[in-house]
């Protein structure tokens, strides 16, 4: 799955951008699959909403994101959904849990989405001791703490089958420790199905072996 | 999709409005209960009236005539009907079989031989042989025969029996009796008279006349008419049901008129139609509101988990899945009240055939086949209605 930016803009950030240089904004820029990449902002340069045009949750700019050449807009809420399914996974920063589900349910739920179980559950028993989260598997979403529930986030967008992983800011509520144990993870889990991702975040890292970098 | 639609279940509530929802399904039931009674009475109706095993043969003839209203004393002309009215009373759906009433044109005087003392003016009519419900091999007559065979209504022998005869201490008389009598018939016009023999081969309960063969009236017209040809004034038809409602209706709307006691079962059906009809119109009215109630809790439902549905579309769910599911919380509730209706009708149908079984009155015990019919479309009706809903909705979020 190819992503290429035609001029992508944002309409209420358009005055606010055209007086500053970006990599993305306002260019074409083409993400080849399979390579990992970060895009480096300051706040209030349009970080959240660019990963929300590439997942095609907002639609409020001028220009084009195109997916295998197809604009978004052209395709179908059902051919999106199959979409999300299998070839788009996301980590939002507002993490986006169901409160009503346990965290287990959470992750499970994206694990049984497309039908069979992508993961055996051992499979995910295994992430969640990785992360140091297997004691809250079974608490409800509401209890959890933000750090927590982070984790949790970052698991369920690994249990589905994608050629690339949105990522906001993924890791800004874990420590160190935690931060290396989930980009390991994430990584790894890219490698194994010779994906990509695109990671937003304020500064500079080591988290993962980058293939290009952008300023937005 | 099962351990999917599991975590649905915790996700989006359906526990909204429950008691209404029940309440609506309550209401599905009885409407679909109205709906299959009244498919079922109609068929068990349409049972009695036409089904062989009840034995009534239903077709009849009828004779029809205008009604002889006092404006019309005295003007014979008016009671003639017209070529227009005859080709149109030939064409309704009714009329299986359609034949004219001949009259005669001549003097007829009929006396018994011997010393009965018995002589009367008369008249003959003709009817194609047929309507006639008398069987009999002397039924014909050649030119240059001199006996002439005829048929009384069988009424006429009733009231000289009956009436005539017990007040004028007169002999009563034998079917046998009066078939045997060689009667003297005279037929005159204002020229000539001539004498024929009369002889009685049997007695109707259809037609209420003096029949002669149809041949015999040709001739006799012909040679003894004394005006050009007279129109009809009456016809006979042949229908299958003289209780067909549209049958009185025409004979109503035209004026014209029957033998009353054969279409009396024309109104107990009307009633029967009506009340079936009506009960079946309840059903109708009532199903519309369910579907009403159920669409409203449906976006009920939906809009109750607005913001559920919209980040399990974010994530990837399909509005496919989300309609397969929501449609899975309700359908088959509606299969199980379809069932019961089904179940209730049969148990009345049983109870039904059960009771008019004592009166031989043979009805199936089982729902006919309408019935069937009738619950599969309205679960149809119901599903499609829901599934509409719930594409609609789904697809607004």
């Amino acid at each position: 799955m190819q992503i290429q930016l035609n001029h992508l803009m944002p309409i209420p950030l358009q005055d606010k951008l055209q007086q500053r240089s970006s990599d993305i904004w306002n260019r074409e820029v083409t993400f080849q699959q399979g390579s990992f990449v970060k895009i480096k902002a300051p706040s209030g340069t349009g970080k959240t909403t660019l990963i929300h045009y590439l997942y095609h949750i907002r639609y409020d700019y001028t220009g084009q994101v195109a997916v295998n050449g197809q604009p978004w807009p052209s395709y179908s809420k059902n051919d999106i959904a199959s979409m999300r399914q299998q070839e788009v996974s996301v980590i939002f920063q507002d993490l986006r849990l169901f409160e009503q589900l346990t965290a287990r349910e959470n992750i499970v739920l994206k694990n049984v989405m497309q039908g069979k179980p992508y993961y055996p559950p051992e499979k995910i028993a295994d992430m969640a001791a990785r992360l140091n989260v297997s004691h809250i598997l079974e608490q409800s979403g509401r209890t959890l703490s933000y750090g927590e529930r982070q984790r949790i986030a970052i698991i369920r967008a690994l249990v589905q089958p994608f050629q690339w992983l949105l990522m906001d800011e993924p890791f800004s509520h874990l420590d160190e420790e935690n931060t290396q144990r989930a980009a390991a993870l994430i990584a790894e889990e890219c490698k194994a199905r010779n994906a990509g991702f695109i990671l937003t975040d304020l500064d500079n890292d080591q988290h993962f072996a980058y293939d290009v970098h952008y300023h937005l | 999709m099962r351990p999917f639609f599991d975590l649905l279940k915790k996700i989006i509530q359906t526990g909204v409005g429950k008691t209404r929802f029940l309440m609506a399904a309550v209401g599905l039931g009885i409407a679909m209960l109205l709906i299959l009674i009244a498919i079922q009475a109609h068929t068990n109706f349409s049972q009695l009236l036409y089904s062989s095993k009840n034995q009534n043969e239903t077709a009849d003839f009828l004779v029809i005539n205008k009604t002889i209203t006092n404006a019309m004393m005295g003007q014979s002309a008016k009671s003639i009907f017209t070529p227009e009215e005859i080709a149109n009373i030939r064409k309704q759906p009714f009329v299986q079989a359609f034949g004219l009433v001949t009259s005669s044109q001549y003097k007829v005087v009929i006396q018994a031989p011997g010393d009965l003392h018995f002589a009367t003016d008369m008249f003959f009519e003709a009817v194609p042989d047929s309507f006639l419900d008398v069987k009999n091999e002397d039924w014909k007559w050649n030119e240059g025969d001199r006996t002439i065979p005829i048929i009384l209504p069988n009424d006429f022998l009733n009231l000289y029996n009956f009436g005539f005869s017990l007040s004028q201490d007169l002999p009563q008389i034998s079917q046998e009796t009066v078939k045997a009598l060689p009667l003297q018939v005279n037929i005159s016009n204002n020229q000539v008279s001539d004498q024929y023999m009369g002889h009685v081969v049997g007695f109707s309960d259809r037609i209420s006349s003096f029949l002669v063969p149809a041949s015999f009236m040709a001739w006799a017209n012909q040679k003894y008419g004394t005006t050009t040809a007279v129109g009809t004034s009456r016809v006979i038809i042949k229908t299958p049901d003289p209780s067909n409602p549209t049958l009185v209706k025409f004979l109503e709307d035209n004026g014209y008129t029957t033998n009353q006691d054969k279409l009396k079962f024309s109104k107990t059906r009307m009633i029967v139609q009506t009340i079936v009809s009506v009960v079946g119109f309840f059903g109708l009215i009532l199903l519309c509101f369910a579907l009403l109630v159920f669409s409203m809790f449906i976006q009920l439902v939906i809009a109750s988990c607005k913001r559920e549905i919209q980040l399990l579309v974010i994530l990837g769910t399909a509005p496919q899945q989300l309609q397969r599911y929501l449609l899975k919380q309700f359908v088959p509730l509606y299969i199980v009240v379809g069932l019961l209706s089904l179940l209730l009708v049969a148990v009345l149908q049983y109870w039904t055939a059960t009771i008019l079984a004592a009166h031989q009155m043979l009805i199936s015990p089982w729902p006919g086949v309408l019935v069937f019919a009738g619950m599969t479309l309205v679960l149809a009706l119901v599903y499609v209605v829901n599934w509409l809903t719930v594409k609609k909705y789904v697809n607004n979020i």
